[in-house]
């Protein structure tokens, strides 16, 4: 046990010795501060404190509409920690402690390392350990910092902004898994940096393709669904046409001299429905090749580690659904379209990407995923990186 | 391996092995590496080294030493490995609590301070945290180190970086130091101060385990060496063990006249270079008689003085460990230094 103590107290000193470490510091404490110079009263949102400052006038975003309290953990949740906890600070985060594994393993330090008695597995899991450290500690500065200014200028004890600590750490984690990885395999700081590099923009690029492909798919399941609503009004509607003109003495189609062009008599009298009714075919067959895509790219992502998601979680324990209504709503005004009504029997279906219902299910979609499987996954995936690690570094002689 | 190094290999049969029981602190019947690759580094090691002993460890560059101490201490593993250390089979980590080690090329975290090196170092090797305050004072004072103890290492010599590793190896207060060439960089002061500690250490009972090119302050310091050529042992054993039979009187006469005649009235009856068995190696006026015992070349000088021949000097010789060495690392059949060992696809 005191060996470890040891190692995270050696940790803390190395730590202590890096510029970065405290750059990064510095600029949590500004960006926190800048954060607590927003704000919301009656006419809007307001910048700066006291005497100096400024409000932009907003009918639909002040404190009237959106309580402080919600508008600082909504602000957390969406800007603070996925801008700057999950992108800037964890990029300098990475950029500090790259060079861990690496300088853990190099010549004349391992020696002495190795020499001790502890195990080798122990060994490098505290020290993979060590460097969540730096992660940690930065963090809860920023959480801390977050807290305060809630409960100043949000007038609300907000324990809950704490859980951006394990939840930044665990993204941390995800990344650092690979890192150290590469830095053990390497054996170079700069090629265990450039490949996590990589690595993140592959994550965010499977990332963003699933997302697209699944955007994909549910826009087709929308417009199947509303295609085969309005083919069933329209056949409906035909054939009360084709009854009421029969019962009349009149017959629009007399019986089998439906002209070929024509699947059947409700197309002879509803013009439209033979196109829509091709389009909800080639919908369907369009259906099934995006959920084949979507199907292969969720596969590879479930092996992979869900930084986005993660992060995503905190919006989910921050945010209450009144809110997220509230905010919906703000949305819905600002956008101008973006919602197609139920369409007339002339209008052409055509389902975009910003289509509410489109959006609601794409938010149910990610949202049905349990914190067990986007947490669970990449842990899978950790535990992969770091067993493979300590394979490594158990069996290699230094 | 020459005839009379393999004589004076042969170590002494093994007391029966147990934890608490066992005389050798390291004892290595059979230790193999082989690289990736094919090299092999190491081809059967058998080593003994008595508890409470200064051992050196010596061999020329690529004969394997450094593999064989990475081994002991679990830096490399390797591929075979039957023996014990204190007691314990080779590798068994919970031994090292027991062990002290300075690597050749060590490297401190350049953040930390000298004493801050004893402490993390110490605890890793299981010094208990009360211990460590007193312990790393103790042991900078031995090393010379105090007034520099609160400076970053980042700002220390050599010289000084060693001293600090030396302390380091020995903060758990180790029943064995092992130590990889402890005076590389050292003035000729510090070296001297180094052979102080390790006579000190001897003095405490610890062994020691010493692996130096530094053959003059390996004579001074050792009681047992060992000689690896090639990944194997070609020599291992006491000065007086291993020099036994080349150990003999040197005779240097003064005279302006053929000193031929005068050895021949001096040594009669020799032939074949051996005088009434004894082994005698001629040289204008200088005579070496291979024999540990005096009163066996009494009587040539008695002849010498009788004959009124000036005797210019008489002293016994031993061979220092820089002639064993060489003789050791000498092909006898070809004349030439033998290659490293770690040799590709090498027989075994």
């Amino acid at each position: 046990m005191s060996a470890t103590i040891a190692l995270f107290h050696d940790a803390y000193r190395e730590l202590n010795s890096r510029k970065l470490f405290w750059i990064t510091l510095i600029l949590s404490v500004i960006i926190v501060a800048v954060f607590g110079l927003f704000g919301l009263n009656e006419q809007g949102v307001s910048f700066g404190l006291g005497k100096f400052s400024w409000t932009i006038d907003s009918e639909w975003f002040n404190s009237t509409i959106i309580p402080p309290k919600s508008f600082y953990l909504f602000a957390f949740a969406n800007f603070a920690v996925p801008i700057w906890l999950s992108w800037v600070a964890m990029i300098l985060a990475l950029i500090s402690t790259a060079s861990i594994i690496p300088e853990f393993v190099s010549g004349g330090s391992i020696e002495l390392l190795l020499s001790k008695p502890i195990g080798r597995v122990r060994l490098f899991l505290t020290k993979f350990s060590t460097a969540l450290l730096f992660a940690g500690l930065q963090v809860a500065a920023f959480s801390i910092a977050c807290f305060i200014i809630i409960a100043l200028r949000g007038e609300a004890i907000e324990w809950r902004v704490f859980l951006a600590i394990p939840i930044v750490l665990l993204v941390f984690a995800y990344l650092y898994s690979f890192c150290a990885l590469m830095g053990l395999l390497t054996r170079s700081t700069i090629a265990s940096v450039l490949l996590t590099a990589v690595f993140w923009i592959a994550l965010f690029g499977v990332n963003t393709t699933e997302n697209v492909f699944q955007m994909l798919r549910i826009q087709r399941e929308v417009k199947i669904e509303r295609l085969e609503a309005a083919i069933d009004r329209q056949e409906k509607r035909a054939e009360e046409y084709l009854a009421r003109e029969r019962a009349n003495g009149n017959d629009p189609v007399p019986a089998g001299q439906v002209p070929e062009v024509y699947r059947d008599e409700f197309e002879a009298v509803s013009p439209t429905l033979g196109p829509r009714r091709r389009d909800l075919e080639e919908t369907r067959q369009s259906l099934a090749t995006w959920q084949r895509w979507h199907r292969i790219l969720f596969m590879a992502k479930s092996v992979l580690p869900k930084t986005a998601e993660t992060t995503g979680l905190l919006d989910r324990y921050l945010i209450s659904d009144k809110m997220r209504e509230t905010l919906q709503k703000l949305g819905q005004n600002n956008r101008r379209g973006g919602d197609q009504s139920v369409p007339d029997e002339d209008d052409e279906i055509r389902i975009r990407g910003d289509d509410r219902e489109v959006q609601i299910r794409l938010e149910e979609a990610v949202r049905g995923r349990t914190e067990t499987w986007v947490i669970g996954t990449s842990l899978g995936f950790v535990g992969v990186m770091l067993g493979l690690s300590c394979l490594i570094f158990g069996r290699r002689d230094f | 391996m020459t005839a009379t190094a393999t004589a004076a290999a042969t170590a002494p049969a093994p007391p029966p092995v147990t934890r608490a029981g066992s005389d050798w602190a390291i004892d290595l019947t059979d230790v193999s590496k082989v690289y990736k690759g094919g090299v092999h580094a190491l081809r059967g090691i058998e080593m003994r080294v008595h508890r409470g002993e200064v051992f050196g460890l010596l061999g020329p560059n690529g004969a394997g030493k450094s593999t064989l101490v990475k081994i002991l201490m679990t830096v490399i593993r390797a591929t075979q490995a039957r023996g014990t250390v204190l007691g314990d089979p080779v590798g068994k980590k919970s031994t090292l609590a027991r062990v002290g080690y300075l690597p050749e090329h060590h490297r401190f975290p350049d953040y930390l301070t000298g004493r801050q090196v004893l402490h993390f170092y110490g605890s890793l090797a299981g010094t208990p945290r009360r211990e460590l305050r007193r312990k790393s004072d103790e042991l900078l004072e031995l090393v010379n180190m105090t007034e520099w103890a609160s400076k970053k290492v980042k700002g220390y010599s050599k010289g000084m970086r060693q001293r600090v590793g030396i302390a380091q190896a020995l903060m758990n207060d180790p029943d064995l130091v092992v130590l990889d060439e402890p005076t590389d960089g050292v003035d000729p002061v510090g070296r001297r101060e180094i052979r102080e500690i390790l006579v000190h250490l001897k003095e405490k009972g610890t062994t020691v385990f010493l692996n130096s090119h530094l053959l003059s302050e390996l004579e001074m310091v050792c009681d047992r060496v060992a000689i690896l050529v090639q990944g194997k042992v070609a020599s291992q054993g006491t000065l007086e063990e291993l020099t036994l039979t080349r150990r003999g009187y040197h005779i240097a006469i003064d005279t302006d006249d053929d000193p031929a005649p005068i050895w021949a009235d001096a040594l009669p009856g020799m032939t074949d270079g051996a005088w009434r068995g004894i082994n005698v190696v001629l040289n204008n006026d200088t005579a070496q008689l291979l024999t540990t015992d005096p009163a066996a070349v009494m009587p040539v000088i008695d002849r010498l003085r009788a004959k009124g021949v000036t005797i210019h000097s008489f002293r016994p010789q031993r061979p220092s460990l820089e002639d064993l060495f060489m003789e050791a690392i000498i092909d006898p059949t070809t004349g030439k230094e033998l290659g490293p060992g770690a040799a590709k696809g090498g027989r075994r």
